[in-house]
Parts: structure tokens; sequence; C-alpha cells
């Protein structure tokens, strides 16, 4: 078992070697934007991935509040980790790219459509983390967590329609890309695709595992749990 | 009885009893008060507010006073098992979820006139351009709003920090009506629309039309998963 976690995450960081790799011998430097445009094969699979986390804990929701077992909680609780970690690192590269690419030394943020969209994101599944704790039983946590996981990917479509009508002057157009560049993107999906997976199954077992034990405890000492 | 009959005897009873006791309204209008004043002050220090500032200080003031409404309205339903009998009555559950929706409804629209008042006398908010408008947007945004608090409030209130909880869990929800409905606003008080607006006109429209069937819906269908005694 440990060995097998071992060999996965080995694997995923010889995955992210070979696509630094890639960035560095393979795709050509962007025209107009140099070489920064590069963090968008780390940006771009990161969002996405996002977006598959709130649709993963949308689905554990469902399914918690369609069978009441606990397992669907812990999977969505896992779920919504990964994504505010995969928000904070879309925010972080989107800002760095808009800095040194289009908004000049002393911008780091505009509310362009997409950067709104990805904070109010960030914002959505952080909420979700933050009011876990706040509700004592578990059962009642894992509703409260439930609805609000299907409240909140039924609004992300919302969200994403709001955001567009913010004016967007600063954005540039996509010039299309060379067929390196798109090889390259469709490559970076590999490391990024298994390092959220890792992480989603690996916080799922320490959510088991931690739940387990709060209800052997509880059973112990005699309480109805 | 009939299922209209049944919404109509439950929103009565929430109403008769804040008439009576006027403890929701009261705390909710002074605290709009408060709000409008400190940030019309500090916004519009010469005592005139515009542009993008008016529909965000009257936001302000709605989401805080909804939060404090919905959780108020579910609040009466804790004390003495109120919510056991609610919930043993021979009542669909989802007519309890529109019972008490129209009530936090008739609340909420209440305090938008009051606090829409304020501004307009105090910090000269001008309605005049489009004030059916301003109605309807505002109608609509609050409808959905109210949807959502009233599941949230259900949710919440058997915990402790229900209040603080109530407005995380809000809040993020309700931002895409902040959004849309300013949107709108600023394009029907402008005073000459700029080229290509009707599409963006549109969008806001729609966004704020899909908020409030999706929400209604899905509010009305968790509802009876969420009720607890």
């Amino acid at each position: 078992m440990r060995m097998r976690v071992t060999l996965y995450w080995l694997a995923t960081a010889a995955a992210f070697a070979g696509g630094v790799a890639l960035l560095i011998l393979y795709t050509p430097r962007e025209r107009t934007m140099g070489v920064i445009q590069k963090v968008f094969y780390v940006h771009l699979p990161s969002a996405i991935c996002m977006l598959l986390c709130g649709l993963l804990v949308f689905v554990a929701s469902i399914g918690y509040l369609g069978s009441r077992r606990m397992w669907w909680d812990d999977l969505a609780a896992a779920a919504a980790r990964v994504a505010i970690l995969l928000g904070a690192i879309v925010l972080m590269t989107g800002m760095l790219w808009g800095h040194i690419a289009w908004w000049g030394r002393m911008r780091w943020w505009y509310f362009t459509p997409k950067l709104t969209f990805s904070l109010l994101l960030f914002l959505l599944y952080l909420v979700y983390v933050m009011i876990r704790p706040a509700v004592e039983s578990p059962q009642r946590r894992a509703v409260v967590a439930a609805v609000y996981g299907v409240i909140a990917f039924l609004d992300v479509p919302l969200v994403w329609l709001s955001a567009r009508l913010i004016p967007d002057p600063l954005h540039p157009v996509n010039e299309g890309m060379a067929a390196p560049m798109k090889m390259t993107l469709l490559y970076w999906f590999v490391p990024v695709g298994l390092m959220v997976a890792g992480l989603i199954v690996a916080r799922f077992r320490l959510n088991r595992a931690v739940r387990e034990r709060a209800d052997a405890l509880a059973g112990s000492a005699g309480g109805d749990a | 009885m009939t299922v209209l009959g049944q919404i109509v005897l439950l929103t009565g009873k929430d109403l008769r009893i804040e008439l009576r006791t006027r403890q929701t309204v009261g705390l909710v209008i002074t605290l709009g008060l408060l709000i409008v004043t400190v940030l019309g002050l500090g916004l519009a220090p010469e005592g005139k507010l515009g542009g993008y500032a008016a529909p965000a200080v009257l936001w302000v003031a709605y989401l805080f006073g909804g939060v404090l409404i919905f959780e108020k309205t579910m609040d009466k339903e804790r004390r003495d098992g109120a919510m056991a009998g609610l919930m043993m009555a021979p009542i669909d559950r989802g007519v309890i979820f529109l019972a008490k929706l129209l009530s936090n409804l008739a609340l909420l629209g209440f305090l938008a006139v009051v606090i829409a008042l304020f501004a307009i006398v105090l910090f000269g908010l001008d309605l005049s351009a489009a004030p059916g408008g301003f109605a309807g947007v505002m109608a609509m945004s609050l409808l959905g709003f109210a949807a959502v608090g009233t599941l949230f409030s259900a949710l919440t209130s058997s915990t402790r920090l229900s209040g603080g909880l109530l407005a995380m869990l809000v809040f993020p929800i309700a931002i895409p009506l902040v959004i849309a409905s300013t949107s709108v606003l600023n394009r029907l008080f402008a005073s000459k629309p700029a080229a290509g607006d009707d599409g963006t006109f549109l969008t806001a429209l729609g966004v704020l039309v899909a908020f409030d069937v999706v929400f209604l819906v899905v509010s009305w269908l968790i509802f009876e998963v969420v009720l607890e005694p």
C-alpha cells in the first residue's frame, strides 16, 4: 500500500519534470507576450481541474443527500479542499501572467471577466471548506455542506455569465496556437490530473481515517455515535 | 384545506407574529439606516449618491438586512418546539418552504422600500428615469435572494453561530444577482446607452431570470431533506 502510494507520487513528479522539460526545450516563445505565456500551460489545466472538482463536490453532495452515507461527505470535503488549492494556483498564475504580459509594473489585478470568475469560484469553495468546522454535529455538518455544495455548483454558470457583464478592454484576442503549443497544453493535463487525483484520494483516505477514529472514540466512551 | 389555504395560513401566522412583536422589522430597518448612512457618508460626502455606488449601497443594506430577516423568521420555529409541530402537521414540506419564502419576501420588500426611501431622502438617489424598472429589477433580485436565504436559514438555524454562518453561505451564492442587477440598473439609468449594450442588457436580465427559476425550484426540492425538528 505505502509502496504503491510512493510509486504514484514518483510518477507524478516525473510527469511534472517532463512537463517542465517540454516548456524549456519544445514549446516556442510566444511572439507578443514572451516567455511568461508558458505559465498558461499550468494555468488552463488547473482551471479545468478546478471545475471538475466542483462537479465532484456536486455529485458527492447529491450522493450524500440521497443515501445519507458519510462516505460521500468525506469525498465532497476532499474534492472541495483540492478545488481551493487549484483555485489558488489559477489565481496566482493568472495574476503573474497578466502582470508581466499586459498590465505593467504597478498592476497585479484587474476585474476582467475571467479573473473575476476565478476569484468568485475560489471564494465559493473557500466558504465550503470554512463553514464545515463551524457546524458541530457531524450529521448536520454533512447536510449543510451537501446543500451548499449543490447550490454552489449550480451557481457556477450564473457566476460565469454575470462575470461576462463586466467590461473587458484588456484581455488579448486569442491568436490561435502552434502545434507544439497545443501538444504541450495537452501534455500538461497529465501531471496536473495525476496530482489532483492523488490529492483527492489522499485527503479522502485521511477524512475516512479521522472519522473512523472519532467514531471509535465516541463508541468506547459510551456515547451514542 | 387547499395548498393556497395552507400557504395563506402559514404566511399569515408569520406576519401576524411580526405585526404584534415588530422585532425583526425594527431591527432590520435600523441596521439598514445605519448601513446607508455610514456607506453614504463614506462614498458621497457631498450628499449625492450616483453611478455604481447607489445600487451597491442599497445591496449591502439588503444583503445584511435579508440575512437577519431569514434568520429571525426561521428562529421563531425553533422556540417551543414549533418546528416539530409544523413537521407533524399534514402539510407538504414544499408548502412550508413557499410559506416561509413569502413571509421573508414580505419583510424583505418592506425593508427594500424603506431603505430606498432613506437613500432618496438622505442622499438624493434619483430613480425618476425608471422607477418601474428599478422596482422590477429589485423585485426579481430579492426573489432569488429570498429563495436561497430561506433554504439556508432552515439549514443553519439548528447550529451554533447561525447568523454568521448564514451570511457566509448566502453572500457568495448571491453575487450573480448583485452583478446582474447592477448592470441592468446602470443601463436603465444611463442617459445615453452605448452601442452594443443590448446584448449585455439581455444577458443580465437572463441571469436574473435564470437565478430565480433555478434556485426557486432547487430550494423548493431540497427544503424537505433539510428540515429538522
